[in-house]
């Protein structure tokens, strides 16, 4: 009788460690334990605003392109950012030393991934989030839809940065014969672009976007040519060697372009929930379980990230495109599906 | 004919005449002076005032009339420039706080304050209000932590407490740099100078964000206060130069009297030395308080939402990024406000104590 409640005592002792081991082995120095330990996370904010990702309302809350992945984090690690969610405003020169020291547990702050960046810091990168493209704004007037009908005429270009000798090139390799004219100073080139001294202006795009809205004959005066001249990947950063946390940045990127993928937003996510349409989408959803014990989270989270601040669709709208005053084609940053790059990974 | 009967007013004309229009070049070069004043005054006047656009939330209406300024952006927005990042619902916290700051200022000017129990009493009670009220978490005010202080307040808070902690340790500095002892006065003069040939923003930077790395544990503390040790350390260095000068501009005679009528080293200093040095020390001291009131700015490379980075914030949106120019206008009237104050009160101690004439 003894021995058989100790084997019944021991069987229920394996079955719970299965249990647990069927969860996910969150290391004990993973930034995710200390995250989900305090109860909060500290994401990057700007000192000031970045026009597009980070800006601050009239009642000084953030918004913009990297606090919703903030949002989007904190929901998914604690069911809501309310509550649950620092934005530590950090200049660009305090990022790595504040993601090192502690002040920040992940930095989502427009930075690229470069290789010094990657060698030297000892930082680790999500998949990208976004294409920081350099892309061509032209006159409306003028009538050009790619950058080659702006052949024959002429584009500015900042001196001495790697866009003055990637637009030559590309006028080269594509045959066009465009003057190139360089700029020193960022108002120089401006002021020339404006008074119609330049038919195109090379820049980066959202700075392009955010740059038009005062535009002095009007916004609807510019467009931006979808043809990439050249681009910079940002991504998200933590540093080296913590697996169990980039896991989880890259499964929040996953997912929201995953839900976007498959029509779920935030205005549908709980019918979606009620009635999934397919396996994939009820795992997902935390319908059935697994998609986030495997990270160290609760199976819902998902559903928790997509409900607070949408699909990646969503975000891009709201924050730099057609909901937003920059109103910026999405052009790389869309799914593949819709002649971007982006894409879920996928879920078994 | 008629001046005769207002004897009041050909001195008055006489005046403009001899001083301004005695001659055809005078006269020319006063008439084109006053010309381009009113130009300039004229074109003022109607881009701040005649075409400029009020109300809250006027965007569009700003956006539509470029001829003056779009001042709605102040009425919409202030609040981001006055209280940074602080809680909106919990705003008037740091407004009174503020306020209270400018009082405990302008109250520690009153002579009545100037001794050695009330004007600490004073300051100690004020620092303490303050921080109660900004931080909270007592007397059931929700916490606000300090990364979230921001704007006017936040600045207030730097320069008042690098003030505060800058001062004593000026002092100190100065008179060890006055020491008998060689050795003593060499190493602060060596601590003086090195501290002295570091650009401040470096300080910061190392103080808010490489300390933590060199310091242990329990010593590392909120980067705010950090910054407020490193850039007083900055304050000292240069004000204790200033006392320096004060104390050596003051003839020795007065130091011999002293010791001739047997005054300890303290009551020496205390009595003789220091208030003498602070009257001759006197302007460049309120030039110092100046410049370090506007270099508080520099936090912003920390993260911190001074007023500087406020106002850029607040005119940092698409809905308000055409009205740079009136935030900046906004922020340089507010500085000036300050700093005005400032010099208008260093002035009347330079007369109450009458630097330059005694």
């Amino acid at each position: 009788m003894k021995i058989a409640i100790k084997t019944l005592l021991a069987s229920t002792v394996l079955t719970g460690l299965a249990a647990v081991s069927a969860q996910a082995q969150v290391a004990d120095n993973s930034r995710l334990k200390t995250v989900l330990d305090r109860g909060s996370l500290l994401c990057t904010g700007h000192n000031g605003s970045f026009l597009g990702f980070a800006e601050v309302d009239d009642k000084g809350v953030w918004k913009g392109l990297d606090v919703q992945l903030c949002k989007a984090l904190s929901a998914g690690l604690f069911g809501t950012s309310e509550g649950h969610l620092e934005i530590v405003p950090v200049s660009w020169a305090q990022r790595w030393p504040a993601l090192q020291s502690g002040d920040v547990d992940v930095i989502i702050k427009t930075s690229g991934w470069t290789q010094s960046r990657d060698t030297e810091l000892n930082l680790a990168f999500s998949t990208p989030y976004f294409i920081g493209a350099f892309q061509v704004m032209t006159h409306a007037s003028l009538g050009a839809e790619k950058v080659a009908d702006l052949d024959g005429g002429t584009i500015c270009v900042n001196a001495g940065t790697s866009v003055e000798r990637s637009i030559a090139n590309y006028a080269h390799s594509n045959g066009l014969d465009i003057e190139i004219l360089t700029y020193e100073n960022g108002d120089e080139i401006r002021n020339s672009y404006y008074e119609g001294r330049c038919d195109g202006w090379v820049e980066w795009a959202p700075a392009l976007a955010t740059g038009r809205v005062d535009a002095p004959d009007g916004a609807d005066a510019h467009v931006i040519l979808p043809d990439v001249i050249e681009l910079e990947a940002e991504a998200i950063i933590i540093p080296e060697g913590d697996a169990d946390w980039l896991d989880v940045q890259n499964w929040m990127l996953s997912s929201l372009w995953f839900a976007e993928l498959n029509g779920i937003t935030s205005a549908n996510v709980d019918e979606m929930k009620a009635n999934p349409d397919s396996p994939q989408i009820a795992t997902f959803l935390g319908v059935s379980p697994g998609y986030g014990t495997r990270l160290g989270l609760s199976d819902d989270w998902a559903y928790n990230m997509i409900k607070e601040v949408g699909n990646m669709g969503e975000i891009y709208a709201r924050s730099m495109g057609a909901d937003s005053p920059y109103k910026l084609d999405r052009g790389v940053n869309a799914l593949y599906t819709e002649g971007g790059v982006f894409y879920p990974l996928q879920i078994d | 004919m008629s001046d005769t009967s207002f004897p009041a007013r050909p001195s008055v004309f006489g005046n403009l005449k001899t001083r301004y229009f005695n001659g055809p070049v005078n006269s020319t070069v006063t008439v084109v002076l006053a010309a381009l004043a009113l130009w300039v005054l004229y074109g003022l006047a109607n881009w701040a005032l005649v075409h400029a656009v009020w109300g809250v939330d006027q965007g569009d209406a700003c956006r539509a009339n470029r001829d003056g300024a779009c001042w709605s952006i102040i009425a919409t927005r202030w609040r981001i420039v006055l209280f940074g990042l602080y809680p909106f619902e919990e705003q008037w916290r740091s407004g009174l706080a503020c306020l209270i700051m400018v009082v405990v200022a302008v109250l520690s000017c009153v002579p009545w304050f100037w001794s050695a129990r009330r004007l600490p009493i004073l300051w100690v009670a004020g620092f303490t209000a303050f921080y109660i009220l900004m931080r909270g978490g007592f007397f059931g005010l929700p916490e606000v932590v300090e990364r979230n202080w921001g704007g006017l307040a936040l600045t207030v808070f730097i320069f008042s407490a690098v003030c505060l902690i800058g001062m004593p340790l000026a002092i100190c500095f100065a008179l060890l740099r006055q020491s008998s002892l060689p050795w003593v006065a060499r190493a602060m003069g060596l601590i003086i100078d090195t501290i002295r040939s570091l650009p401040l923003l470096a300080i910061m930077f190392t103080f808010a964000i490489v300390l933590p790395f060199a310091l242990p544990e329990w010593a590392i503390g909120e980067s705010l206060y950090r910054v407020i040790i490193g850039y007083s350390l900055f304050f000292a260095c240069y004000q204790a130069e200033i006392i320096r000068g004060g104390i050596q501009s003051l003839p020795s005679g007065q130091e011999e009297a002293a010791k001739a009528l047997g005054l300890g080293y303290w009551h020496r200093i205390g009595y003789i030395i220091l208030p003498q040095a602070f009257r001759n020390a006197l302007p460049p001291t309120i030039n110092q308080f100046v410049i370090t009131f506007k270099e508080t700015t520099l936090v912003t490379i920390i993260g911190f939402f001074d007023v500087m980075t406020s106002g850029r914030t607040a005119s940092g949106t698409a809905d308000w990024s055409f009205a740079t120019l009136e935030m900046y206008v906004f922020l340089a009237l507010l500085f000036f406000v300050f700093v005005f104050s400032l010099s208008r009160y260093g002035a009347y101690l330079e007369r109450r104590l009458g630097v330059g004439t005694r």
